[in-house]
């Protein structure tokens, strides 16, 4: 006869189970009143600077990824989207020197990096943007030491020290450009043997891709980054309303179809003039 | 086959650990009641202190929210409560003539005490993951690879501080006693460890927002529980404040040495 | 298989400065069943956690089952059982768990143990109680699982520290009977102490300590015919009385309660005492010579005449003596 009980763990997997389940309920308490607050006004508030193409354009008709994309977003939560316009934004990749208040904004977007900076005020839903600086030549890598490089600097502060300090250290001669005509001339001219600019400009300039291919730098003192929408720290029910709904825009290939829109990818190619091999690419990010 | 006996010993005597911590649920919702409290009361509590208002005027500028950055800190609460109450086992052990039954068998002290903190680290261990499952309330996402990596911290972490529980067991005479002393040294190490307000909340010098007087920065250097909490806060969610080999010295170190010492004071009583 | 299962050697021990044992010197032949009698306080406990390496002699030697206890503890610990005077259970497992713990302890595989732990709660009829919290047993019920757990691993020496306390006739006698059987079948040697006169009349071999010394050792018949004398137990009326008879007769010893105890061996004194004092007396009753008496004539004592406090005491020593 064995005496081995039957059920040995059984009491030791109850009280775990019992442990665990009640962990779990109370996990789903709402830790703050972000949401409801918002549920309740209506209204979804958006930060914009007036114009940060291509995320902010400013255009009726197509408005900027980020507007768009907030859009879509606020119609998930059943909000109405209200867009608030901050000359202050954009500015530079500091969000410290906006100048934002909790009651002007909600989220904020249009030029919001996704670094520990912005995340030290903010938290971030990232938009599967990217910025940074990249190079454009025929052969997709910098030219060797000596060469002229047409540089079209943009507006939005991308760290323009640690480029020229990178350029420097290669020993490439900058070229200042002051529009994305000028740059291209300077490139199918062979004045210049690459050129440098910020990938959101990428788009606008009318240049023959088969002969030239983008591609991300990255130096010390900048890397490229993607961007984001911002939320304020603390509000962690908007943010993971927010959070679900963006996954829900991503699964059903309605942000795919706004990056492709306005060509915010981190692949460089753009879809419409795309005749490079991706492969052409450079590695370096 | 001697190899063979030794190891059912050792598994006897750390099941019987596990045994009796799982049976008693009210030890095991005790076991939790903790990480509720700071987790659900101060965090949420401290939360609109910590959040941003308008930019330039936050004090709090760690790249988390205080919820996520609180969260690797309470898992090692758990962890020293419960492993530095596991001496309450040793007394208990002792006081009620159950070490006579171990200490009669043919059972080698060394493996004796390494099974009862085994027991006692994987309970530990259990107190610290249960808070794993809030994760979600403090927006702290998880890979199986951070978790498991966690898990494996948190086990060695207990290992040294279930070691460290049975030195003051030797030390300590009545369970009343242990009671007032436990809190005089677990509250003042976690408190000390960094793990309810960064050294430095700024990310970089010109930054520098609030400075700490030295004697504290001195309390929270030395202490080692810093460093558990700071490699844990590296595992879970990814921030550092010092160098990520430090905790890992810190975390082994004091499972080796405390093993020691245990083994030490065992062996000669 | 060793002619002799225990050898005690010149063992001396002190708890501070007072003397637990001194000078003892002992030989249990295999097989035996050996008693170890004399008061709370005599140093019973104590050398039984000499010869269960619970803590080392001061002085002398110990050999248990062929393994010295000071230099090869873990050998000697493998052949031996012990039942505790205070239980030793985890009041928090089961009675399965407990010995299930005891059967892992000892190494034993998987089969064997489990076989083991049925026969012996079958034993000590506790197998309605097998998956039950010890916490919930009665004193007489922990008793019995820890005599199970003892005889678990099949040690080839059994201690038992005061073992009986709490058992009803009935489950004694089992024991007992089981306990004599492996004795026979396969040369368990059963060492007990106690301070029970009943307990040891069934021992081969008694032996009598008090104050850490041993003043007597042999069977029981012998110690009855060497040392037993007729005793005369009396109840004096009063105070004043007993007063009286002890001056008269100072060899009369004051028993627990108001008794007291005269040798009444010599017929004439017996008459002399009843003619004076027959009048003051209560009760009267004449003792044949039994091992208590046995002990009273060798230690001028009664055996069970030690107040409570004493007995914590020894609890507290033992415990200490289990600790270092």
């Amino acid at each position: 006869m064995s005496t081995r009980p039957k059920h040995r763990w059984r009491a030791t997997a109850i009280n775990l189970g019992i442990v665990a389940a009640l962990l779990t309920g109370l996990s789903f308490l709402p830790p703050d009143t972000s949401l409801a607050d918002r549920q309740s006004a209506g209204v979804l508030k958006l930060c914009v600077p007036p114009s940060f193409p291509p995320l902010v354009t400013g255009e009726e008709g197509a408005p900027g990824y980020d507007v768009e994309l907030a859009g879509a977003i606020a119609a998930a939560l059943d909000l109405k989207l209200s867009l608030n316009v901050l000359p202050s934004i954009g500015q530079d990749y500091n969000p410290r020197n906006w100048f934002l208040t909790r009651a002007q904004c909600d989220i904020v977007g249009g030029g919001v990096a996704d670094t520990a900076q912005t995340r030290s005020f903010m938290q971030t839903v990232p938009t599967q943007a990217r910025t940074g600086w990249i190079g454009i030549s025929p052969t997709g890598t910098m030219p060797p030491p000596g060469s002229v490089v047409a540089v079209l600097p943009g507006t939005s502060g991308l760290n323009r020290l640690a480029l020229s300090g990178w350029l420097r250290q290669q020993q490439l001669r900058a070229q200042l450009v002051r529009s994305p005509a000028e740059l291209s001339r300077a490139l199918t001219s062979g004045a210049a043997a690459a050129a440098v600019t910020e990938r959101f400009l990428a788009d606008g300039i009318d240049l023959d891709q088969t002969g030239f291919v983008p591609f991300w730098l990255e130096g010390e003192g900048f890397t490229s980054f993607p961007m984001a929408l911002g939320v304020w720290k603390g509000d962690q029910t908007l943010k993971r309303a927010i959070d679900a709904a963006v996954s829900d825009l991503e699964e059903s290939g309605a942000m795919e179809r706004l990056r492709e829109r306005y060509g915010v990818d981190a692949d460089l190619a753009p879809a419409s003039t795309n005749q490079t091999p991706p492969s052409a690419v450079s590695p370096l990010e | 086959m001697e190899a063979m006996m030794l190891l059912r010993g050792l598994y006897a005597i750390w099941l019987r650990e596990i045994t009796r911590a799982t049976r008693d649920r009210a030890q095991l919702i005790g076991g939790v009641s903790r990480p509720l409290i700071w987790l659900l009361i101060l965090g949420v509590g401290l939360n609109p202190y910590f959040r941003g208002e308008i930019y330039g005027e936050v004090r709090f500028v760690i790249p988390y929210t205080y919820l996520q950055f609180l969260f690797p800190a309470v898992i090692v609460l758990n962890i020293m409560y419960t492993s530095i109450q596991f001496a309450v086992s040793v007394i208990w052990d002792r006081e009620f003539g159950f070490l006579r039954e171990i200490l009669v068998s043919p059972m080698p002290r060394p493996l004796i005490l390494l099974g009862k903190v085994l027991g006692g680290s994987t309970i530990a261990t259990i107190h610290g993951g249960l808070v794993l499952i809030l994760a979600r309330f403090a927006d702290v996402t998880l890979s199986l690879q951070q978790m498991f990596t966690a898990l494996g911290l948190m086990f060695v972490l207990a290992f040294g501080l279930t070691s460290f529980g049975v030195i003051l067991a030797a030390r300590v005479r009545s369970f009343e006693g242990f009671g007032v002393f436990s809190n005089t040294i677990i509250l003042p190490l976690y408190f000390t460890s960094s793990s309810v307000f960064p050294l430095d909340p700024a990310l970089t010098r010109t930054q520098m927002v609030t400075a700490y007087p030295e004697w504290l920065v001195f309390l929270v250097q030395v202490n080692p529980i810093t460093y558990a909490v700071d490699a844990l806060r590296g595992v879970i969610i990814g921030f550092n404040q010092f160098p990520p080999t430090y905790g890992l010295a810190v975390i082994f170190g004091m499972a080796a040495v405390f093993f020691v010492v245990a083994l030490i004071d065992f062996s000669r009583s | 298989m060793n002619e002799t299962a225990i050898t005690v050697h010149d063992v001396t021990a002190h708890y501070g400065s007072k003397k637990a044992l001194d000078q003892v010197n002992l030989t249990v032949p295999t097989g035996a069943h050996f008693a170890l009698l004399g008061p709370n306080g005599a140093g019973k406990t104590t050398l039984v956690n000499i010869l269960c390496t619970l803590r080392r002699p001061d002085g002398g030697t110990a050999v248990v089952a062929g393994a010295d206890v000071i230099a090869r503890p873990t050998q000697a610990r493998r052949s031996i059982g012990v039942v505790f005077q205070d239980s030793s259970l985890d009041d928090r497992l089961t009675a399965w768990e407990n010995l299930e713990f005891h059967g892992l302890v000892y190494g034993m595989a998987a089969k064997p143990r489990r076989a083991m732990i049925s026969t012996v709660l079958e034993l000590v009829e506790l197998g309605d109680w097998t998956h039950e919290i010890v916490r919930t047993f009665s004193g007489g019920m922990r008793r019995r699982l820890e005599i199970a757990r003892a005889l678990l691993h099949r040690p080839k020496i059994l201690f038992l520290d005061e073992p009986t306390v709490g058992l009803d006739a009935q489950t004694r006698q089992r024991i007992w009977q089981y306990l004599d059987r492996l004795r026979r079948e396969s040369g368990l040697t059963v060492l007990t102490t106690t301070h029970y006169i009943e307990e040891v009349e069934n021992a081969d071999i008694v032996c009598i300590i008090d104050h850490g010394r041993i003043i007597a050792e042999a069977p029981p018949e012998q110690l009855k015919k060497d040392h037993g004398i007729r005793w005369l137990h009396v109840v004096p009326q009063d105070a004043t009385a007993a007063e009286a008879i002890v001056q008269r007769f100072p060899q009369a010893q004051r028993l627990s309660g108001t008794g007291l105890a005269l040798p009444a061996g010599d017929d004439d004194r017996t008459d002399a005492f009843l003619a004076e004092f027959r009048d003051r007396l209560s009760e009267i009753r004449f003792h044949p010579p039994t091992l208590e008496s046995v002990f009273l004539s060798l230690t001028g004592r009664e055996l069970r005449d030690r107040a409570d406090g004493q007995r914590d005491a020894d609890r507290a020593a033992g415990r200490r003596g289990g600790r270092r």
